[in-house]
């Protein structure tokens, strides 16, 4: 128990699930309400906003489908996320592993012969592979050099991002595309389709649930989950049980890199049918998804509900753009708020918050009163 | 009661008009921020002169949409009710299309691409012409014979611009080079201070430049070198140092189709031919260090000194060449084009004939570099 001023902070040893929802929800609707700020320096009523952004996305179902569209790539890189920060490895290259699944995925629709009906299913494949295999490198390095994986998995972003670029100014230009840095259009064998009256690719949402499911299973009932989770909770004891830390590291990052290859591959064969700048194929997917994966605290199912609602702030920021005329950085702002309050408020989670009663002493804790 | 009369008169001929004319509203798409001092800003500043004249019309924008995402942001601004899509951006060219295919009523028009549709039409306003203008200027005052230009992407139009800007420098100093750096972005400021810092070190004293801010102008004023401004006026940034520029009104554009669409000269039938490739002589281009200003008057006295012996008008300053070749170009009658043959690229291979002038559809393909561009030059033919 800790005092501070006129509270007293009770330790919660586990929180409830109760707690964690409750607390994440309060976050949310207090970053609603700092961001009402940015509305009335606009000039706007902030609950006229946000009744007009509630109808404007819940109002159709088309308009509605934009939540599940941007939803997509975080519910894949995020879910690949919880599974590497279960272990403990810090994956911030989800954003690079899309990329490489992106450029497998182009090489696969527009360069390898194959029967037309195979090309879809190994654009996936081979998608995976590559976000996977570009995973594995940190994995490694961290193991056998102890290279930070922080820094190799953020660094890697780069180098993928400048490979894409390089390919779509060299050797990958599209003939038809004038000169213009493009690669060509997919064939139409390469395309996925369309829930109908809406953009949204189904086959990579029904990937990226079905993947919530696995690593779920995968997590709590096989024996790479019970070794992901010993050493994410307790390398010591994981080195003293004998478990294979490369191999632990390499396979989650096999999948989590591949997760994120997935997502990449969904883009390219779902929007854009073509590979182009890497700041146009993902809008930060790949580090929007580490806030998507740290929200739900390791949980891949409550990841699909962490990935929807950004997928909601992103949708709810192309609806402010252009029915409020507000500036471009307001999905920035959005997601910043959220993410501040989330962190600020996860006080509350492992905190249980009172007002002190008379008798309480103002040094009640172990340490000094101030936290 | 005769006043009675014309007074109701007056409110049912207003009325008639005001039902008969039809109402734009027109949705600007922008790939990037309008504050950018570019690219976007200059589209921005097209619209609001144009939105400003005309009491038929409203418009709207959007900036800094992800190329992806432009099917996205047209249905949500033919939902507020658009009837006018504007996209400026190559990379929306496709999703323009599907658009315009889902949309038989909105009218569209996209920026910089090739692909049109019954209601769909393409328009670009181009600087080639006023690189060269710059070239000839630029040609004059570089003592160590080396001008430097950043460059943001090897895609044709940086390198028709280029090449033009070349052609210009070397009309006015045979031995002059245009040393290229290549920064692969549209709007990086820090990366152009880089590539700047490095051209002035590589013996560079004049600067131009294909990047959406002034850095490039503000490196080379520290350092006292002249440079040409790009895309916005930038002669504030460095009044002393800024000789003059490229400077773009896309207004012009926007008005004339947004009338002929008022008028109901434009419809949702007849758009598939509609592609304006606008230059000096539409007056969609100028050059200057800022409106009206085509030559810095710090400038005027050294370009009037500076006499060359040039093939076609013999002895001339370069200050007189510049308004010559000026006003062959915006004259309607257009008398003369950089692009005119004998053209060798820097291989030394020839690529425009004696006599010729270069198709529109070799100009926006065109991957060669002239003669005098030294530096990487990716895709080169």
């Amino acid at each position: 128990m800790r005092r501070l001023g006129p509270l007293v902070f009770e330790p919660r040893l586990v929180p409830s699930r109760l707690a964690v929802l409750g607390v994440s929800l309060a976050a949310v609707l207090f970053a609603l309400l700092l961001a009402s700020a940015v509305f009335y320096g606009y000039g706007r009523n902030p609950w006229q906003a946000y009744a007009q952004i509630g109808r404007g996305l819940f109002g159709t179902w088309p308009s509605f489908s934009e939540v599940l569209r941007r939803a997509i790539p975080l519910i894949l890189c995020g879910v690949g996320l919880t599974l590497a920060f279960r272990a403990r490895f810090w994956n911030i290259g989800a954003e690079g592993q899309l990329l490489a699944g992106a450029v497998a995925a182009t090489g696969v629709a527009l360069f390898l012969p194959v029967p037309e009906g195979w090309r879809l299913p190994l654009m996936f494949l081979l998608g995976f592979l590559a976000g996977g295999v570009w995973a594995v490198i940190p994995a490694l390095l961290r193991v056998k050099l102890a290279v930070n994986d922080v820094i190799s998995t953020l660094m890697l972003n780069y180098v993928m991002a400048y490979i894409v670029e390089w390919l779509v100014h060299g050797p990958w230009k599209g003939p038809t595309m004038r000169g213009f840095a493009y690669t060509d259009a997919f064939p139409l064998s390469a395309r996925l389709s369309y829930l109908p009256g809406t953009r949204v690719h189904w086959l990579t949402l029904v990937l990226g649930i079905a993947a919530a499911l696995v690593v779920t299973g995968l997590l709590a009932r096989t024996r790479l989950g019970y070794e992901v989770r010993v050493v994410g909770q307790s390398p010591e004891a994981a080195r003293y049980a004998g478990i294979n830390f490369t191999a632990v590291f390499a396979l989650v990052m096999l999948l989590s890199g591949g997760l994120a290859g997935l997502a990449g591959v969904g883009e390219v064969a779902g929007i854009h049918w073509r590979l182009r700048s890497p700041g146009h194929i993902s809008m930060g997917y790949g580090y929007t998804a580490i806030i998507v994966a740290w929200l739900a605290r390791g949980s891949p199912l409550t990841a699909v509900l962490t990935a929807l609602l950004f997928g909601l702030i992103f949708a709810a920021g192309d609806y402010m753009k252009t029915a409020l005329g507000l500036p471009f950085q307001i999905t920035g702002v959005f997601n910043g708020l959220v993410l501040f309050c989330l962190i600020s408020f996860d006080l509350l989670m492992f905190w249980r918050v009172r007002l002190a009663r008379k008798e309480e002493a103002w040094t009640g804790s172990t340490g000094s009163s101030a936290r | 009661m005769k006043r009675i009369w014309a007074v109701v008169l007056a409110v049912v001929a207003l009325g008639a008009v005001a039902l008969g004319a039809t109402r734009i509203k027109a949705g600007f798409i922008y790939v990037g921020p309008i504050g950018d001092y570019g690219w976007t800003h200059a589209h921005d500043v097209g619209r609001r002169i144009v939105d400003e004249k005309y009491d038929w019309l409203e418009t709207v924008y959007v900036e800094s949409v992800p190329e992806g995402e432009v099917e996205t942001y047209i249905d949500l601004l033919i939902r507020q009710g658009c009837n006018v899509i504007f996209t400026t951006s190559f990379g929306f060219m496709d999703g323009t299309l599907a658009a315009a295919q889902r949309y038989p009523n909105v009218i569209f028009a996209h920026c910089s691409g090739f692909k049109r549709w019954a209601n769909m039409a393409t328009y670009m306003a181009d600087f080639y012409q006023v690189y060269y203008l710059n070239g000839l200027m630029a040609g004059a005052l570089t003592k160590t014979g080396k001008i430097g230009y950043v460059a943001a992407f090897p895609i044709p139009e940086v390198k028709r611009h280029i090449s033009a800007f070349a052609i210009g420098a070397r009309e006015v100093n045979p031995r002059a080079e245009v040393h290229v750096r290549w920064i692969y972005e549209w709007y990086n400021p820090a990366a152009a201070k880089e590539a700047t810092e490095a051209l002035i070190a590589e013996g560079c004293d004049v600067f131009a430049f294909t990047e959406d801010s002034p850095t490039v102008v503000q490196v080379a004023a520290e350092k006292g070198l002249p440079s040409f401004g790009h895309y916005s006026p930038m002669y504030d940034f460095a009044p002393d140092h800024v000789v003059s520029g490229q400077l773009v009104h896309w207004e012009k554009i926007y008005e004339d189709f947004l009338v002929k669409v008022h008028k109901g000269i434009y419809t949702t039938k007849n758009l598939a031919h509609v592609d304006y490739w606008w230059l000096l002589a539409q007056g969609a281009v100028e050059v200057g260090a800022k409106p009206g200003m085509v030559i810095n008057p710090k400038y005027e006295a050294f370009l009037k000194n500076y006499v060359i012996n040039h093939p076609v008008f013999g002895r001339i300053s370069v200050y007189d060449l510049v308004f010559i070749r000026l006003n062959q170009m915006a004259d309607p009658g257009i008398t003369f084009d950089p692009f005119q043959g004998p053209i060798y690229d820097r291989k030394g291979r020839l690529v425009v004939p004696a006599g010729m002038w270069m198709s529109y559809d070799a100009l926006i393909t065109m991957e060669w570099a002239a003669a005098g561009i030294v530096g990487p030059w990716p895709g080169e033919p």
